[in-house]
């Protein structure tokens, strides 16, 4: 499976290098609890400058921001109930705000709120380069996008038991959307004008024994493409190929959101049991309100 | 002198590990895998593949050999490799059209049709942007979703055009790797359609759970499928499993269930050159009794 032997076997072919853990965890590098007290963390974001963003979905009326020194500090107050965060390339902080049934937007510096859609209930989003939004309405199965222009329209139905992390790849191609009551994450292709085709559950996630359900959840993505999922046995990596690479185990129960942020991106952080945590990777992140980026390829390793 | 012994050893496991590494270089392919004088050549056609409904949104290059021989009034043979790009190459490790030629015409193995398959992809929409490969969801995944892909789309169609026969002693199917495993699961799922099945250094370990194979092999009643392996003791050990291991648990299990196998357990690597290298001889052994099966 190493990659310069692929050559021999079938010239041509679209193979893919094996990813271990071991490309991404450090040795000696441990979770660290960054933040507690709170009743359901979730929402996590971050920033081009390595600023981490998150809710108290449960509690909380704020976004909470921890910069990449440690610094816990309230973002915008008076938000409740924010399940997904991410930037858009226009700056502003898309949310899912599901118990006021409405996506928003909120202006940096002034704290406006412009409000996207309303009547839905989204659970988690991502935004791309051009402005696309992409958001899981859980409930309903349904996948919806929200052009630049501001067009609302359900772009997958069915086949997801229950939709909740969304994700796409480094160069923005493919969207993933990972299943709370299945077991598997499921891959899209893009369309340019912002639609969903070629449905495919591509990964297959390890669930409890005895249970088909994953409790699949948020979901992120880094620098070499892999694919991060939450879920109820750990945090779980694919590779860009949709094979698993590992299991990470949580610091805590419920691990329900995922992203890179900190220094150089280079921390993995989670949201798991109202806590905050995070890691320090041989990994780094990508940030979608950027323009898309081919994927790098790690070096080669078997272990 | 201490450091004169230590350097002999150091030499002597140079040179042993020198010979390691030779011997995958060392499997070379053989008289039948090259062009004979005089030997009627068979043609091969490439074709793309763009309109499945098993995996939609795919598009794959397939090739398909026609030997000399075939006259369209008898039903042929058939031969599916995975990963076909690999086997239709006259540079790659098995030059398959090459060794067809050869073997038919000495009558080793009926006139026979080869179809050999690359892995889907789903392109992108937009230039920078990468193709979603489909190679491990298609070949590592158990179930019969690429058997379905072969039997309802591609082969119907193959089938126009040429006259196939539907006896499973009669129909081949070869793959290396995941491309391995994949020819395993569709005569597993379909042994009624592929009763031979050829894997090279195959992934009979948890790419996508293939690793369960030895035990299931072992508490099911046994399926009317001839198998060969081939593996190699410096194949990949990785975060999947043991190819080495696998492939012997693999033999172990179709010894263990009394099935018609063969197993073939070099020194190569995760590579095709030993599979290549035999390949004229692993048709003679498939196709052994070809003359009862029509």
């Amino acid at each position: 499976m190493r990659v310069w032997l692929f050559p021999l076997l079938c010239a041509g072919c679209l193979v893919a290098q094996d990813m271990p853990l071991s490309q991404v965890l450090v040795e000696g590098e441990a979770w660290q609890l960054m933040a507690e007290g709170y009743g359901f963390t979730d929402a996590c974001a971050a920033d081009a400058e390595g600023n981490f963003y998150f809710t108290d979905v449960k509690n909380g009326t704020g976004i909470f921001k921890l910069s990449p020194e440690g610094q816990l500090s309230v973002w915008r107050d008076g938000l409740p109930g924010i399940s997904g965060l991410q930037f858009g390339p226009d700056g502003k902080l898309y949310a899912c705000q599901g118990k006021q049934e409405r996506l928003i937007r909120i202006v940096p510096g002034s704290g406006e709120v412009e409000v996207l859609v309303t009547g839905v209930r989204p659970n988690d989003l991502v935004v791309n380069a051009f402005g696309t939004v992409f958001f899981t309405e859980t409930k309903t199965q349904q996948v919806h996008a929200v052009s630049p222009a501001g067009v609302h329209r359900v772009v997958h139905q069915g086949d997801i038991v229950r939709p909740n992390g969304i994700s796409l790849s480094p160069d923005q191609g493919t969207l993933i959307v990972s299943d709370h009551g299945g077991k598997h994450v499921w891959a899209f292709r893009v369309e340019s004008d912002g639609s969903l085709a070629y449905a495919q559950p591509y990964m297959t996630v390890v669930t409890p024994y005895g249970t088909d359900e994953s409790k699949g959840d948020g979901s992120t993505t880094d620098a070499f493409g892999r694919y991060y999922v939450t879920s109820e046995v750990g945090l779980q990596m694919f590779d860009p190929t949709g094979r698993l690479g590992g299991v990470i185990a949580s610091p805590a129960p419920k691990p329900v959101s995922v992203e890179f942020a900190g220094p150089g991106l280079a921390w993995i952080y989670l949201a798991a049991d109202g806590k905050i945590f995070r890691r320090k990777t041989a990994s780094h992140g990508v940030l979608f309100q950027s323009p898309p980026v081919p994927s790098l390829t790690p070096p080669a390793q078997t272990r | 002198m201490q450091w004169m012994r230590m350097t002999g050893v150091w030499l002597l496991a140079a040179g042993l590990l020198g010979i390691t590494q030779g011997q995958d270089e060392s499997y070379k392919k053989g008289p039948d895998s090259v062009r004979k004088p005089g030997v009627p050549q068979g043609t091969v056609t490439k074709a793309k593949w763009t309109e499945s409904k098993v995996f939609p949104g795919t598009v794959r290059d397939y090739w398909i050999y026609v030997p000399k021989q075939y006259d369209g009034k008898e039903p042929a043979a058939l031969f599916v490799a995975q990963d076909g790009g690999g086997f239709v190459t006259e540079e790659g490790a098995f030059n398959a059209p090459a060794v067809f030629d050869n073997l038919i015409q000495e009558g080793a193995m009926p006139v026979t049709i080869g179809v050999f398959v690359n892995p889907g992809s789903i392109p992108p929409v937009e230039e920078t942007s990468k193709p979603r490969s489909n190679r491990s969801y298609e070949y590592d995944s158990l179930g019969d979703l690429y058997a379905r892909f072969l039997l309802e789309e591609l082969l119907p169609e193959i089938g126009k055009s040429f006259k196939i026969s539907g006896d499973p002693r009669r129909r081949v199917i070869c793959g290396n790797s995941s491309g391995g495993i994949c020819a395993f699961t569709v005569a597993w799922e379909r042994p009624g359609e592929f009763g031979n099945v050829i894997s090279h250094i195959g992934s009979f370990t948890n790419i996508r759970g293939g690793h369960v194979y030895p035990a299931l092999i072992r508490k099911t009643e046994k399926k009317p499928i001839r198998v060969f392996l081939q593996d190699g003791a410096n194949d990949v050990d990785n975060l999947h499993g043991n190819w080495p291991l696998a492939n012997q648990q693999m033999a172990a299990s179709l010894k263990f269930t009394g099935y018609d196998f063969q197993f073939v357990y070099g020194e190569g690597k995760h590579s095709a050159r030993h599979g290549g290298a035999i390949f004229p001889d692993t048709m003679r052994w498939v196709f052994r009794d070809w003359k009862e099966a029509k």
